[in-house]
């Protein structure tokens, strides 16, 4: 029988997509039993989600020509595009 | 996109969820398909050779391709808008003087986010190391009893907190990370590159980088916990 502590370390290292089939099986009972686990899962697609706007965030910041300045540089002898 | 002599046909579309590719990128194929680099896409030969010669259209596919990827993660790792910048046209620079050694059997995305990783440790002047041992590891653990239970169940974070809320307040707490910790969060959680490729991106063990992205997230979880998960309670 796995533990809180052994579920909770697998979410949150993402290692349960490499873990042993029965290691996957002993996850999803314990979790579709524990409310406890279910909630510390939710706290780390919580934070997934978060991360994932905050990368949108940065993105918005970029200038349109931010792609064509970097080309601009890479093209020999500073070359139009 | 195309381009006058074919197309960036480049592009092999492998092993990737068409959902996973959206969440991405935006691009679209010549197909209207989305096209997706997560590090899984490989060049061919031919597009290889136009990078060689600087065509401006497969130059500019790249680009576009991985550009704002960079961007974002160079963000993510703690670096400012203008450094981001400067380090993502530095990671191209690198990247097309470095082609002749760029087989096009490694992934484009996992060569060019090695190269933004090698770039971030020479402007830190430091081979980044993670310690043995973090504090985090000890709250994390004292979480348990000697069973393995809970002592203090986790709370979830109310249904109706808005991504976005918590976005803003997940930057500032991202400042408590290393810089490795740090960096292994923005490739495997925002990039969603897989444990390996991060492996070969930061030259550590998979065991090592999932320890890392563990007391990243726990880490997060701590701050935001304090933060009340970006609301004010």
């Amino acid at each position: 029988m796995m533990t809180c502590h052994d579920v909770s370390t697998l979410v949150s290292t993402a290692g349960l997509p490499d873990a042993p089939f029965l290691r996957k099986l002993g996850v999803h009972m314990h979790l579709a039993m524990c409310r406890h686990c279910r909630a510390f899962r939710r706290q780390v697609e919580t934070i997934a989600r978060a991360a994932r706007a905050a990368g949108l965030a940065f993105e918005r910041e970029l200038p349109q020509d931010f792609e064509s300045r970097i080309v601009q540089r890479l093209r020999p002898h500073g070359e139009g595009v | 996109m195309r381009i006058d002599s074919g197309p960036i046909p480049a592009i092999r579309h492998a092993e990737v969820s068409a959902a996973r590719a959206a969440d991405i990128t935006g691009q679209r194929g010549a197909s209207g398909r989305r096209l997706y680099d997560g590090g899984v896409v490989q060049l061919d030969d031919t597009y290889l050779g136009r990078l060689r010669r600087r065509d401006p259209e497969a130059l500019r596919s790249v680009v576009d391709e991985q550009g704002r990827r960079l961007y974002r993660a160079a963000r993510g790792m703690g670096y400012s808008q203008n450094e981001a910048e400067d380090l993502v046209q530095d990671v191209f620079v690198t990247f097309i003087e470095s082609i002749d050694r760029f087989e096009g059997r490694a992934q484009v995305g996992t060569w060019l986010f090695g190269i933004l990783h090698h770039k971030s440790q020479e402007r830190r002047r430091t081979v980044v190391r993670e310690e043995v041992h973090d504090p985090i590891d000890q709250v994390f653990e004292s979480q348990f009893d000697a069973r393995g239970s809970w002592i203090r169940p986790p709370t979830a974070p109310d249904q109706d907190v808005r991504a976005q809320e918590v976005g803003q307040a997940i930057q500032d707490c991202l400042a408590g990370l290393s810089p490795i910790q740090r960096e292994v969060f923005q490739l495997r959680q925002v990039e969603e590159l897989s444990a390996a490729e991060v492996c070969k991106i930061c030259g550590h063990t998979i065991t090592h980088i999932g320890v890392l992205f563990h007391r990243a997230r726990m880490k997060l979880r701590d701050c935001l916990e304090g933060k009340g998960w970006g609301r004010s309670r």
